[in-house]
């Protein structure tokens, strides 16, 4: 589905939410919303479902968003950032949705088994007495069983195990190359894995628009960390840019792109001195920024 | 997906919401007791107005319902629409392909009816239950006018409460005006309509059409119309109610001003919930 938003603005009050927000996505790309608390990502992410009241327009395949809201919300699945506390049985809510667009039970379930959620052990549980990570499988199992054509994802792991959040992803890859996905997150490991572009927003405004690859440059870090035994490895590491920690545990933050090659060297140069690796990315809390833009928003 | 089947998916699992926080048990537990009370305590063959025996503890149950009745309805309802707007259940069904009408409507019918429904079952059990119990005549006409009235106030009141949980985004500034609007309802109109008569001397005409505006007075109009003897005994308003107006067309008044008066709330609060943001 592809998607034109044209000038989009949203108030609360005094406050500017959205401030004439233009972007296009084409159909099949898969996109991170990203910015600081208050800049507008779950405004965004809401505005095309209707249920908010905006300035500017929203198109879906060339049709405006107001004019055929069900039929629209048929093509769209949504995951909140925080699921409701519903006092009905699990069973109900996945019923309810499932009559609505037509999903069989046992598609949701198997979804669910995937995110390590045993739909028909929970059924007859209250929706509202699952934990947080629970709730919010059960609402991205039905959003991945929904086939829609655009998948809205608002901070969907954010209460999810690392388990689950790995079965996430790979659910999000599964799905058809022609499913749109618009993904809300601040997780790097969400962007590397789930998306191919970046929009980041400040104060409402699109502050840069690209390639997801250009952001993790600007943005990302590797951490290395190397538990060595022996001087000669101790001495190889302090030349090397490392800082010695506890229990001979040394670390060093570099470029992401420089890691491979990193660990490569550590592999030849620390052959059976090294008890043990780890490698993480982190982001930058003050990036080169603002990156080289590759497409104009 | 029709919209009779899209109000048929919100109606069950907002049931499912109902019964899970036991407003239908709540209700029901309201009704039995005090309709124990009013049996117990009321079957006994002194007269209150013309009325005996069952009559009478139906009369006394029926004036208590005209309070209690839209404070259940109120509270019920008056949190229905921002609580579901906080809670985020109202983004999570709104973003699946259900409208807004479709889901205001769906939810509209589920508290009406667990409003209504153990009203409906609670007074015909506690006349059969009199009549069994106390070998006491049922006044099977004044029952049905009875539940007809108190059903009319019931949906008034629900969707006046639907409306300011439309209208009021915080819920807590929604439960301070629901129970301003049932003190205005069962105490201060009567409060205000007894001073303006003391301060003007108002023909009877409009004494009862300002009564009338209240839909908890409207109500209680057409339960006395009920009475024997007659209203004139009231004195002039009821004299006037008695030979101007007439039992029936006070009953009429007492079941369509409520109604007609919930259905213009409800229409309005419909409206703004289609326009207004949902989160």
């Amino acid at each position: 589905m592809r998607i034109e938003i044209q000038g989009l603005g949203k108030r609360f009050g005094r406050v500017v939410a959205l401030d004439g927000v233009t972007i296009e996505l084409p159909a099949g790309s898969r996109t991170a919303l990203i910015g600081p608390n208050g800049s507008g990502k779950s405004t965004l992410v809401r505005a095309p479902l209707g249920m908010l009241v905006s300035s500017g327009s929203v198109r879906f395949d060339g049709v405006e968003a107001g004019e055929d809201r069900r039929a629209l919300a048929a093509r769209i699945a949504y995951v909140p950032q925080i699921a409701p506390r519903l006092a009905a049985p699990v069973r109900d809510v996945v019923r309810a949705v499932g009559r609505l667009r037509g999903e069989p039970w046992a598609a949701v379930a198997a979804a669910a088994a995937a995110l390590d959620v045993d739909l028909d052990a929970l059924g007859r549980r209250p929706f509202r007495a699952l934990s947080g990570g629970q709730r919010q499988k059960v609402l991205a199992a039905l959003a991945l069983a929904s086939g829609a054509e655009l998948l809205l994802l608002d901070e969907p792991t954010s209460s999810m195990d690392p388990k689950s959040r790995v079965a996430f992803f790979g659910l999000v890859e599964a799905l058809p190359p022609a499913t749109t996905v618009i993904l809300s997150s601040h997780r790097l490991d969400e962007i590397r894995r789930l998306v191919d572009r970046v929009v980041v927003l400040a104060e409402g405004r699109v502050a840069w628009h690209g390639g997801a690859e250009d952001y993790l440059a600007a943005h990302a870090e590797a951490v290395v960390e190397v538990q060595a035994a022996g001087e000669p490895a101790a001495a190889w590491l302090a030349a090397r840019g490392f800082a010695r920690g506890t229990a001979g545990w040394w670390s060093l933050s570099l470029p992401v792109a420089e890691r491979a090659h990193l660990i490569a060297e550590i592999g030849k140069r620390l052959n059976g001195e090294v008890r043990d690796v780890m490698a993480r990315d982190v982001e930058r809390l003050q990036p080169q920024w603002p990156p080289q833009p590759q497409e104009k928003p | 997906m029709t919209l009779r089947a899209e109000i048929a998916v919100v109606a069950r699992l907002d049931l499912a919401e109902v019964l899970r926080s036991r407003w239908l048990v709540f209700c029901l537990a309201v009704h039995a007791v005090l309709a124990a009370t009013f049996v117990l305590v009321g079957l006994r063959e002194s007269g209150v107005v013309g009325f005996t025996g069952m009559g009478r503890a139906l009369l006394s149950w029926t004036h208590a319902l005209l309070f209690l009745l839209p404070l259940l309805a109120l509270s019920a309802t008056g949190q229905v629409v921002n609580s579901a707007r906080d809670d985020g259940s109202l983004e999570l069904l709104l973003s699946h392909p259900v409208s807004r009408g479709g889901y205001f409507a769906g939810t509209t019918l589920v508290r009406v009816a667990a409003l209504i429904v153990p009203l409906l079952v609670a007074m015909p059990a506690m006349a059969v239950f009199g009549a069994l119990a106390f070998g006491q005549d049922v006044p099977w006409g004044f029952l049905l006018r009875g539940m007809a009235v108190s059903a009319s106030l019931l949906c008034c009141f629900t969707a006046i409460g639907l409306c300011v949980s439309t209208l009021v985004r915080n819920q807590s500034k929604a439960l301070m005006l629901s129970i301003l609007v049932w003190v205005a309802g069962v105490a201060l109109i009567d409060f205000g309509l007894v001073g303006v008569m003391l301060q003007w001397e108002l023909p009877p005409s409009a004494v009862f059409a300002l009564a009338a505006l209240n839909p908890v007075e409207c109500a209680r109009l057409a339960l006395l119309s009920a009475a024997q003897p007659e209203l004139s005994t009231f004195g002039p308003v009821g004299f006037f109610l008695a030979n101007k107006v007439g039992a029936d067309a006070l009953l009429l008044l007492g079941i369509g001003w409520p109604m007609l008066l919930g259905l213009t709330a409800w229409t309005w609060s419909l409206g703004a919930f289609r326009r207004r943001d949902l989160l």
